[in-house]
């Protein structure tokens, strides 16, 4: 009882939010009926206490005056002229339909709508806020909050009815969800090393609220560092690749900004998921609360992700043709930029910039004989010009970037990492914080 | 009149007690068995001409239609000559009183036709927006065709009946001097023969079988659960026009409602206790509401080329609800979805099943491709025909009556529906306005048995009754109001078939 009251003084009447009785059953583990009339108790002491403390809505089921038996196909009927059958006219049975309605009703209103109910069968609290509910989408929220603490586990609060018939398969397409689960899980170790760097600017700019940062770095700092360390250590072969990662970074930058945001909401439902029991922070709704633009640009990156495999698939074929691998036996294939690494003619090398031509494979698409287009990839010269020698040059862009602003960095870094998930590329960003 | 002291300090409005030992409730059993009457081939062709569906049509109803043309006509004379039956339109005598039958054929302002359609060089075939065929000066004209030929039909008989394309009817008279046939009377074909209750699965005698196991694996048909509820009869409840909505968030507080309602966590224990006899809820059409235009806007369309899919065309919000909705009430109920106009399934009728993809969430619950068992989560065709509680139920989306609706001068949609029923035919204005599968082998819009339950779905308001046929037959007849625009929801009885209908309100 004292933990009910606690938290609906809590949220209530401090965190001025809404509590519906789904939403305290979900959140304290008891039945939906118990939570009903724990919201009544609340709702009563409180405003024993202070008139108007706090606002209740109310359910209320039962039959409407007038509304209770109607003959609606009569009514229906009204304005036909021509009757539709020429057979005997079977005298229609009286056909009464018995009508309930569900109210939802404002607490100032409920006696008005009570006088117009006939009968009432059932009446309880729906939620107490600290206002009057003004706007019943705002309920609708609330709603779509507990669709996200659901807990099948949970005998209380599964289902009010249980159907033990359920057909339930878990089909080999059930893969899928995990598959997901991957695709987010990739973006727990990344978002360590960015609330890493993010602790380390700190420490240089210790005044910046950032809020979110910092709340995730205790937590994902704790458990991650060793791997990413040991990780980064091990893929040693990975610190030939990370000079090209850097470089895929910087072409697909504009793309990667716009992931920034989707990529944070990934991480932020990873978390949520993590702490499901906690009662406050809630997780938002999966959906319903994202605004369109975040799921565009999440669809757009979706779209990304599938070209970069594209280009992989097409890579992986060049590599065939490759004579010249150095690294023929390692495990990635996958990785696209590999071939420039042997064609690359340095010219010069004064001032410390690294200024010269690579092969690289173009794209090009055409239209052939026959109408279709067709895309062929045909060797081509890039000239380029880095800082340094490789390894350093291939540190430096993202210090810099780090040290512009740490979120920007991880953007950069979360584009093509969400989009290679799970291929492994993973560990050229763990060298890079190895190396720090 | 209730007061708030009659509801105070009572149920759930008082302090919780340590001592509610709240049961679990179980649901009713849901007694499903789903015909597949109108799935097409998966490698279906799209070649071939529509006039096959009005010879199949003709052929499988005129023996029903003659036969009670017959029976009523035969003998009856016409200004001193008896009535003959006449076999072919064609075969119509100028000033013979005859009847004759063949498929009407409605000539209306308002129609869209096909030919004009080629004159005016319009191709983008886009469904017609107008509310009504017909005009109001009186220009339409109502024909009469079989495989022979056709004839006007006129005369003041006419304006006594619903007639739309597609129907089959006998029709006694005579061809007066114009050419035109004099109607004197009409006759259809009338409900078809009605199975027994329980002619495909098997009925659940109170507690009389024992649950096994192995009979639960072998027929989830046969399988009984000796529920106490049993007695009281379980309900089926219907609902249409969900439309969840990306944009238009007016009623989603309602349809939370609903879904507390159906699951059975709003209420008391007693109301809870009812609302677990709900054994099915059957979604009938248009669960999606329509796309709102300001997603897709086409005025970079040159500038900006992308192939395959494209996020500004396409608003996913609105099946990610849809599918939020189902995967909450799927543990606890199973749940038959026919789409409706707007939803994403094919436009021509009959409209196949959404596939089960757009449900990431719920679609554990669907059955296996080829499985023989109905799954959890049935998504089936439009119209859709099946056995519920040992009950032939017939449902549409609502489109075959919004179709109908277009041609009459009326707004009694259930008279329409006990036409439809009537002329033995679901779906008569198919393929003329409402769009079809052109049909080679069968002509499944003729209905063979008559429904115990014949519900249409998406309508602007809730009625029902109940229909009598020739032989006793009885059909249940129900509107199912558009939740988008009603907030109703509607319960069957599985025993009576009795109807009510729950209104939900936020005020």
């Amino acid at each position: 009882m004292d933990v009910c009251k606690k938290y609906l003084a809590e949220n209530i009447l401090s965190e001025d939010k809404v509590v519906t009785y789904r939403l305290l059953s979900r959140a304290l583990h008891v039945h939906v009926n118990t939570a009903k009339q724990m919201l009544y108790d609340f709702y009563k002491s409180q405003n024993d206490r202070r008139p108007g403390a706090v606002h209740a809505t109310y359910l209320v089921y039962g039959v409407q005056k007038g509304a209770g038996i109607s003959r609606s196909w009569k009514s229906s009927a009204d304005g036909d002229v021509e009757m539709a059958s020429s057979l005997p006219e079977v005298d229609p049975i009286d056909d009464p339909v018995s009508t309930y309605t569900l109210s939802l009703v404002q607490e100032d209103r409920l006696e008005a709508a009570l006088a117009d109910f006939e009968s009432v069968s059932s009446i309880h609290v729906y939620s107490v806020g600290p206002n009057p509910v003004k706007d019943f989408s705002l309920l609708a929220d609330v709603a779509q909050e507990v669709f996200g603490l659901r807990n099948d586990d949970d005998p209380k609060t599964s289902a009010t009815i249980r159907n033990r018939r359920v057909v339930r398969k878990e089909r080999p397409a059930d893969v899928a969800p995990p598959a997901r689960q991957d695709l987010q899980k990739p973006a727990l170790p990344k978002s360590a090393p960015a609330a890493a760097a993010a602790k380390v600017k700190e420490e240089i700019k210790p005044t910046k609220p950032l809020d979110s940062e910092k709340t995730a770095a205790p937590s994902s700092q704790a458990k991650n560092p060793t791997p990413a360390l040991k990780r980064g250590g091990s893929s040693g072969i990975m610190h030939a690749f990370s000079k090209a990662k850097v470089k895929k970074a910087e072409t697909s930058q504009p793309a990667t900004l716009s992931g920034d945001e989707v990529q944070q909401a990934l991480s932020d439902d990873g978390e949520d998921d993590d702490d499901e029991d906690l009662p406050l922070p809630k997780p938002r709704g999966i959906f319903g609360r994202k605004t369109k633009k975040e799921v565009d640009e999440e669809l757009r990156e979706m779209m990304e992700k599938d070209d970069d495999e594209d280009e992989k698939v097409d890579s992986a074929e060049e590599e065939a043709e490759e004579v010249e691998e150095p690294m023929e036996d390692a495990p990635e294939p996958e990785q696209p930029p590999v071939k420039e690494e042997p064609a690359e003619v340095v010219t010069t090398s004064g001032d410390g910039r690294r200024r010269g031509k690579r092969r690289i494979m173009r794209k090009k698409q055409i239209m052939d004989d026959q109408g279709y287009l067709v895309t062929i990839q045909e060797p081509g010269w890039e000239s380029f010009s880095e800082d340094e020698a490789p390894p350093v040059a291939k540190a430096k862009p993202v210090v810099s970037a780090a040290a512009s602003s740490a979120p920007a960095a991880k953007a950069k870094k979360s584009g093509p990492k969400g989009s290679q998930g799970s291929q492994g590329s993973q560990g050229s960003i763990m060298s890079f914080f190895s190396k720090k | 009149m209730v007061t708030l002291d009659k509801v105070l300090n009572r149920g759930l409005l008082q302090k919780p007690s340590d001592a509610t030992a709240e049961d679990s409730l179980e649901r009713s059993e849901s007694n499903y068995k789903p015909l597949h009457s109108f799935v097409l081939s998966k490698d279906r062709q799209y070649q071939q001409q529509f006039a096959d569906i009005y010879f199949l049509r003709l052929t499988k109803i005129k023996p029903a239609v003659e036969e009670i043309a017959s029976a009523a006509w035969e003998g009856t004379v016409i200004g001193g000559e008896a009535a003959k039956r006449v076999d072919r339109v064609l075969d119509v005598r100028q000033g013979e009183p005859s009847w004759v039958t063949g498929t009407v054929y409605m000539d209306m302002h308002h129609k869209p036709n096909i030919l004009e359609d080629v004159a005016k060089d319009r191709w983008i075939s886009a469904s017609s927006s107008v509310e009504h065929y017909f005009a109001e000066d009186g220009t339409d004209s109502v024909t009469l065709e079989d495989d022979s030929g056709r004839i006007h039909l006129v005369g003041d008989a006419l304006k006594s009946f619903f007639m739309v394309t597609g129907c089959i009817v006998a029709v006694l008279g005579t061809e007066n001097a114009n050419g035109e046939f004099d109607v004197i009377d009409v006759k259809f074909a009338d409900l078809p023969p009605q199975p027994e209750r329980w002619a495909l699965s098997k009925a659940a005698p109170n507690g009389t079988k024992i649950e096994t196991k192995s009979s639960k694996i072998k027929d989830e048909d046969v399988e009984m659960a000796d529920s106490p509820s049993s007695k009281n009869g379980s309900k089926i409840a219907i609902v249409s026009g969900l439309e969840f909505s990306g944009v238009d968030t007016s009623y989603s507080m309602e349809l939370n409602l609903l879904l507390e309602y159906l699951l059975g966590e709003a209420l008391d224990s007693t109301t809870q206790e009812e609302l677990s006899h709900i054994s099915r809820l059957i979604i009938a059409g248009n669960s999606i509401g329509p796309e709102s235009k300001t997603v897709a806007d086409t005025s970079d369309k040159t500038s900006h080329k992308k192939y395959g899919y494209d996020s500004r065309a396409y608003d996913p919000i609105p099946s990610q609800l849809l599918d939020e909705f189902l995967s909450e009430l799927l543990p606890t109920m199973p749940i038959t979805l026919l789409p409706g106009v707007l939803d994403p399934a094919n436009t021509s009728y009959p409209q196949q099943p959404i596939h089960a993809a757009m449900f990431p969430k719920s679609k554990r619950y669907v059955a296996l491709p080829g499985a023989l068992e109905a799954g959890w989560l049935d998504t089936v065709t439009n119209p859709w025909d099946g056995e519920l509680e040992g009950w032939k139920v017939l449902g549409t989306g609502g489109q075959n009556l919004d179709d109908v609706f277009k041609y009459v001068d009326s707004d009694d949609r259930l008279g329409m529906m006990e036409a439809m029923c009537r002329w033995r035919c679901s779906a008569p204005t198919a393929p003329d306005t409402l769009w079809t599968y052109p049909f080679q082998e069968d002509e499944p819009f003729v209905l063979k048995e008559c429904p115990h339950l014949y519900f249409v779905g998406c309508q602007p308001k809730f009625g029902t009754k109940v229909i009598e046929g020739l032989d006793g037959q009885m059909v249940r007849l129900i509107t199912v109001p558009s939740f988008s625009a009603t907030r109703e929801l509607v319960l069957v009885d599985s025993e009576t078939l009795d109807v009510s209908r729950i209104k939900i309100t936020t005020t």
